[in-house]
């Protein structure tokens, strides 16, 4: 019965099925010393999907998309993105990186560069873009995340959500196909989340394919193709938003549910 | 550089932490340990090989230095004396015993009262063991080793790779069980007993003027009070443990405390007076004036700090310093005379009567102003008296103060003097009143900006030009003089970062709740700004103590002189200085590590770097 | 309107009810001020007056004559070991100090770089051996280790004539270290000028290169460029440097014009350096308070800082014309003598090799000792520097490991997320946040190993306070040896921090 729920093609519509796989996880495991994260989770992720992971903290969410960049190392299982196999090759794993953004809870801005060299750094240095054009398209992405003004500053001088747009900007910057956000918006005041969450929502309107870590269960409903719920280290259940919030199939997934809601 | 820069990078990565342990794996096999820490990549590789290049021949030449065929080690052990206490007589070395024993039992009592129980993982215990275990074998292989050591090398060596490895295979799980600190404590002192005892390392002693050098068990002198020492160290811990339930924890812990500050001036006091000194001195001079002032002293403050008592209170402050400073100008122009402590004493006195409003309230308050006046007369006269006078004890070669005792006892006055004067110039330097803050700034920075040396020149050999006729100074205290002042600059510079850490919002609700500047800067800024900057204060405790050694330069018989030029010129030792050297460094270095790995613990413990 | 009444009306208000004198904070404020500063100015006093009391009972007035007057010492080493004044004692002595503190800073930010990278090395043989030298090296008081270096050297083994450990090129023994030098030879400066030059050009094409790289992208050839430029000019100019000869001409000639300016000329612009100096910074420290409603209102204290820097102008003034107008024509002479200095460095009749080397030759006789020919340190500045070296690279190791711990690990991943490499990573992202970090405490350090220096006395090598010393023990002149020790050092000091507080000033991170 179980293996229903957590079966990583479970709850997709017919247009999702047909389309090309981008990031796939099986049995992947990772143990922090004595402590083991995961523990054995099976994941699909389709092109062009919205993926959003659910959980309560400490239940391996973060772990599991640091591990799709390989910011941690798993230990156990397969993750294959965009058909590209992580492993120890370092080829392989520049591939991804450059192909993954990816959005951090804590921003991780570069203070000692202005915003406009924060979003340049990676183009003009790993794809070898010359800076007129790197500019031009760090400008026009600033445009997009709202804050065009503020491309001379250095990012201490930036509000929380200024800095988590730019971290957007810089991430999109590298034109990755694939988004990471890792809790965006756990660290902002609450007047600045929905700023940020708008930006989000454009970029899943532009198509692109994106796993979102986050707490933010309006933005979960809205935006999301598919949610998937996590809890010690296992995925519990993964379901189309609709049936998640109105019948879940597990139990955990209902109790997470009446405790947040 | 390459290769160095690409494990850097490597490290960074994993946050410069080892791997992750899979629990499947919990002890890695030698093979794939060195495989993964030595040859994970072919940089990696070429700098092992060249650390072992590296390392092996440090070591060569190490050991070649340390046994030498021109090194006398006897040299050191003759004269264990002369470089920890100098000409003190061996008649009267009970006191010296007896002063360590109070301060093993100190820190037994603090250890069990302040439940500083460090513990270490079987696993790690294995390690470190095996680690000594295989540089003993290394050592012992290696050819510069004499033969007649090498044996001993190998057999210990073997011994505790032995055990090492034994413990690391025998136990399971071996990183989650840990040897507790009580059994750690008691290991040593059975161990130090036993080396004492059961080891044949030799008489070597001067007695009655000839060099006693013969091989067979130690000099009953030595290993007896060695072994009450180590009787008192792990038996004042077991038994205070014990007792620890039926005692008030607190009044204890401060008692403790005190101890630690003030107790090490009464041990050299107690240490350098002769036991038929003069009596008659200390009863009709000394303690009449110790009594007089906090008496009379502590009955002015109880008024002073009378809550709104208003401007008479501040008028009579000010006519306290007043006579204070009329004091030291009558001294200077020989009006009239008076005992120092009687001046410093005056002096304090107005200090506190100025702070008086600042701590104004209740009766317990009150009291426990009164009180801190007592202990300050108490300390202070103590401190005058053991610093300014001179050993009464019959010693036939003069200084009778020296060796490493003398390294001890002006670090301990030099941290004890400069930490309240550079707490005052960090808060000088910090305040918004002009000319206090110029006055603090040019004193510390030109401080900080000349080395030591020279301050110590100008102490030891100017300041008797700049003291009127008739007045003198001994040369030990010009240097301690010297030296706390110059120490003083570097604490205030440590307590100013610390103040710098404290937030405006702390002054802020301060002001907001009514306190006055003093009282926010006693009770809500100094406190925050003191734990904040523990850490650089304990590195700075521990440069001071290093520096100590410069007094060696300014003509003191401490530690190095000894070891550098007294032994060196003794007719059975001539030109041994090396081996002096070799243990006046492991004797300092012992002390130095230790404290810095005691303020690391402490710093983990007080959580300063988290924040 | 109505701000301007507000606060008129509050002053009158005060105004008619002023506290009594003793319950007024603003006077009891600098009344205590002043007690204190007169208390510490006149006990400074009292307390001079009294040394020099003392010291003209003694026979000895204290003053600086007696530095032209003869030395009657012999110095260990330094640019004059038989000076012919007590003042060029002292100063050899100095020379010898700063040549000490310049090596041995180069020396330590060298290992001390070489084995923080190796703590920070996953190499666990590399991370335990830099570890153990640290833990070893910082515990010991470097006094005790510059009397173990010394120890050791001296035991080494005599001097002779095949002494090796690579005979004729390197020289161990018990007199110390030789080895062969490197020297400016007579065309050195002509080869600099021409690679001055040449640096200038290599400037322009790593800018225009660098353009090009911005607008299209790919791979900066600057560095390559700037290899090949540097490289070329250096074998060119090595043999064609005689044509800038006709330099010295010129110079001559602005050597000549300084030493004409008439002495009250100079003290007029030194005067009006100062003034301008002090305007200008008033100004600037006005700017800073002017807000965006206009001027905030100055506090005492801000009145404070700016009649300072009036008084500071002013006294510079006085010293100028009053004091000491020897002062001025000094810069006239010695800036007129630099230029002349600088002009017989040209010239016709100059070699064309700009480097010069020689190897280390000993002499013959009962008492061999190294010849001139090599680069030579004497046992006594080999032990105290390398005492220096190690125990300041042990401090410097620790500061960049915990200056590139320091960087948020955040940093490193956010640099990863982005694809960028670990050298990357490290150049761009990592190393420019770890050198702010770095750069306060190492130049702690830098100013530690330069006082460090006058540990020289302990070894017997004539540094500036070793020969002070000696002097002052011969005539008393403690006060003044003092001064110039105070002097010479507190100029050491701030020049140090200058150079530290000005690239901290330009790395500073913009926060709100």
């Amino acid at each position: 019965m179980t293996a229903s729920f957590t079966d990583p093609n479970a709850a997709l519509s017919p247009e999702l099925a047909a389309r090309d796989d981008m990031i796939n996880c099986r049995g992947v495991k990772k143990w922090f010393g004595d402590f083991q994260a995961l523990k054995g989770v099976d994941l699909t992720v389709k092109d062009r999907e919205v993926m959003v992971v659910l959980g309560p903290s400490g239940s391996g969410k973060s772990t599991l998309i640091r591990c799709i960049n390989r910011l941690e190392v798993h230990q156990e299982g397969d993750i294959t993105v965009d058909g590209i196999e992580l492993t120890n090759d370092l080829r392989n794993i520049d591939k991804i990186r450059s192909e993954v953004g990816m959005v951090f809870q804590q921003f991780n801005l570069f203070p000692h560069l202005t915003v406009l060299d924060n979003i340049t750094l990676a183009p003009i240095w790993v794809r070898k873009k010359a800076r007129v054009e790197a500019e031009a398209t760090a400008r026009a992405l600033l445009e997009r995340v709202g804050i065009p003004e503020q491309a001379d500053k250095f990012p201490g001088q930036l509000s929380g959500g200024q800095q988590q747009r730019v971290a957007i900007a810089r991430s999109l910057a590298m034109e990755p196909k694939i988004m990471l956000f890792d809790e965006p918006t756990s660290a902002l005041d609450p007047e600045m989340i929905s700023e940020v969450l708008d930006v989000m929502k454009g970029l899943a309107d532009s198509g692109m394919t994106m796993v979102v870590v986050t707490h933010e269960m309006g933005f979960a409903r809205e935006v999301a193709d598919r949610l998937v719920f996590m809890e010690e280290g296992n995925v519990v259940e993964i379901n189309e938003p609709g049936a998640f919030f109105t019948n879940p199939n597990s139990d955990r997934t209902k109790l997470f549910l009446s405790q947040i809601l | 550089m390459a290769a160095i820069q690409d494990d850097l990078s490597m490290n960074l990565e994993a946050g410069g932490v080892a791997p992750d342990v899979r629990p499947d794996t919990p002890v890695k096999d030698p093979v794939q340990w060195m495989k993964e820490n030595l040859f994970s990549s072919v940089g990696n590789a070429l700098l092992t090989g060249v650390f072992v290049a590296v390392l092996g021949g440090l070591l060569w030449w190490f050991v070649g230095l340390v046994f030498k065929d021109s090194n006398d080690w006897d040299a050191v052990a003759t004269n264990i004396r002369l470089l920890f206490s100098f000409n003190y007589p061996a008649e009267q070395y009970i006191r010296v015993w007896f002063s360590l024993g109070m301060l093993l039992g100190a820190v037994s009592l603090t250890a069990a009262f302040f439940d500083i129980n460090p513990s270490m993982s079987v696993r790690k215990l294995g390690i470190n063991a095996s680690g000594l275990g295989a540089t003993s074998l290394i050592v012992g292989v290696l050819p510069a080793t004499p033969s007649g050591a090498r044996i001993v090398f190998l057999i210990i060596g073997a011994l505790f790779l032995a055990a090492g490895v034994g413990t690391l295979q025998a136990v399971d799980e071996p990183h989650k069980k840990f040897v507790s600190f009580p059994t750690m404590l008691l290991t040593f002192g059975l161990s130090v007993v036993a080396f004492a005892w059961l080891v044949p390392i030799g008489r070597n002693e001067f007695a009655n003027g000839a060099v006693i050098d013969e091989g067979g068990f130690a000099n009953p002198s030595t290993k007896i009070p060695w072994t009450i020492m180590m009787a008192i160290l792990v038996g004042v811990y077991f038994l205070a443990r014990a007792v620890k339930p039926m005692l008030p924890v607190k009044p204890v812990q401060t008692f403790l405390i005190t101890f630690w500050v003030a107790g090490p001036a009464f041990l050299i006091f107690l240490v350098l007076r002769d036991p038929t000194f003069d009596y008659d001195r200390v009863l009709k001079v000394d303690i009449p004036w110790a009594i007089g002032f906090a008496v009379v002293g502590g009955a002015i403050l109880y008024w002073l700090t009378k809550p709104m008592l208003g401007e008479i209170g501040r008028l009579v402050a000010v006519a306290l310093l007043g006579v204070a400073v009329l004091n030291w100008v009558a001294a200077f122009f020989g009006w009239w005379s008076m005992l120092q402590k009687t001046r410093v004493s005056f002096l304090v006195l107005a200090l506190f009567a100025l702070a008086a409003p600042t701590f104004a309230g209740e009766k317990s308050a009150r009291v426990r102003y009164v009180g801190a006046w007592v202990a300050v007369v108490a300390l202070g006269h103590w401190l005058i008296t053991g610093i300014n006078t001179t050993s009464t004890l019959d010693i036939a070669a003069p200084p009778f103060l020296g060796g490493f005792t003398i390294s001890l006892v002006i670090f301990y006055y030099v941290m004890l003097v400069s930490f309240p004067l550079g707490a005052i110039m960090a808060l000088a330097r910090t305040s918004t009143l002009p000319i206090f803050r110029v006055m603090a700034t040019v004193y510390i920075e030109f401080i900080r900006g000349i080395p030591l040396i020279t301050v110590l020149f100008f102490f030891s050999s100017m300041v008797s030009l700049f003291l009127p006729n008739g007045m003198d100074l001994s040369e030990l205290a010009a240097i301690f003089i010297g030296y706390t002042l110059f120490s003083a600059a570097y604490v205030a510079e440590n307590i100013r970062g610390g103040l710098q850490s404290v937030r405006r919002g702390q002054f802020e609700a301060s002001d907001a709740l009514g306190l006055t500047t003093s009282q926010r800067t006693i009770f809500v800024v100094l406190p925050q700004a003191l734990r904040v900057s523990i850490p650089n204060l304990v590195g700075q405790a521990i440069a001071t103590f290093k520096e100590t050694s410069l007094i060696f330069i300014v003509g003191a018989f401490d530690f190095l002189r000894v070891a550098n030029v007294s032994i060196a010129s003794q007719p059975d030792y001539l030109g041994q200085n090396l081996v002096g050297l070799l243990f006046v460094s492991a004797v300092y270095w012992v002390f130095a590590y230790s404290m810095s790995r005691a303020s690391r613990s402490l710093e983990t413990k007080l959580g300063v770097g988290s924040r | 309107m109505a701000t301007a009444q507000v606060p008129q009306s509050s002053s009158a208000h005060a105004a008619q009810q002023r506290p009594p004198l003793w319950r007024d904070a603003g006077v009891l404020k600098w009344f205590a001020q002043i007690v204190a500063l007169v208390l510490v100015v006149g006990t400074l006093w009292f307390l001079s007056t009294e040394a020099v009391d003392n010291l003209e009972a003694g026979g000895i007035s204290p003053g600086t004559e007696w530095l032209n007057g003869p030395a009657n010492i012999q110095l260990s080493e330094g640019i004059d070991t038989v000076p012919n004044s007590a003042g060029r004692a002292l100063w050899s002595g100095m020379v010898t100090n700063l040549r000490l503190a310049v090596i041995g800073i180069i020396l330590s930010t060298i290992l001390g770089l070489a084995v923080g990278l190796a703590r920070l090395s996953n190499n666990w043989l590399a991370n335990k051996a830099a570890s153990i030298f640290i833990e070893t090296l910082r515990n010991i008081p470097v006094l005790v280790q510059i009397l173990l270096w010394l120890t050791i050297l001296t035991s080494i083994g005599a001097l002779t004539p095949d002494r090796g450990p690579i005979s004729g090129w390197l020289i161990i023994s018990q007199k110390g270290v030789s080895g062969p030098r490197i020297f400016l030879a007579d065309g050195f400066y002509q080869w600099a000028v021409l690679m001055g030059l040449a640096g200038v050009v290599t400037y322009f094409v790593r800018k225009s290169l660098n353009a090009k790289r911005d607008r299209e992208g790919g791979t900066s050839q600057a560095g390559k460029a700037t290899v090949a430029i540097m490289g070329v000019s250096a074998v060119v100019f090595w043999f064609i440097n005689p044509i800038v000869g006709f330099l010295g001409t010129p110079l001559q000639a602005i050597s000549d014009g300084w030493g004409g300016i008439p002495q009250p000329v100079m003290q007029a612009i030194l005067s009006a350096l100062a003034a301008g100096a002090a305007v200008n910074w008033i100004r600037r420290f006005l700017n800073s308070r002017r807000t965006p409603a206009g001027l905030a209102k100055l506090t005492d204290d801000d009145y404070f800082r700016m009649i300072f820097a009036g008084i500071a102008a002013l006294l510079a003034v006085i010293v100028l014309w009053r004091w000491w107008p020897g002062l001025s024509s000094w810069i006239i002479n010695s800036g007129s003598d630099f230029w002349q200095v600088a002009a017989d460095k040209f010239g016709d009749g100059r070699g064309a090799r700009p480097l010069d080397g020689m190897k280390p030759t000993v002499s013959e006789g009962r008492f061999a000792n190294y010849g001139p020919t090599g680069w030579t340190l004497t046992v006594f500045a080999a032990a105290l520097l390398f005492g220096l070296v190690f125990y300041t690279a042990s401090f410097i190791a620790e500061i960049i490991r915990g200056g590139i711990l320091a960087v948020a690990k955040g940093q490193t991943e956010a640099a990863a997320a982005l694809g960028l490499s670990r050298s990357q990573a490290l150049r761009k992202v990592i190393l420019p946040q770890a050198f702010r970090i770095v750069m306060p405490p190492l130049g702690n350090q830098y100013l530690n190993i330069t006082k460090n220096t006058s540990l020289a006395i302990a070894v017997g090598l004539s540094d500036v306070v070793q020969v002070g010393q000696s002097l002052a023990n011969k005539n008393n002149q403690f006060l003044t040896v003092f001064a110039i020790w105070m002097l010479f050092y507190l100029a050491c000091s701030l020049t140090i921090s200058l150079i530290v507080n000005t690239i901290n000033a330009r790395l500073a991170i913009v926060e709100r």
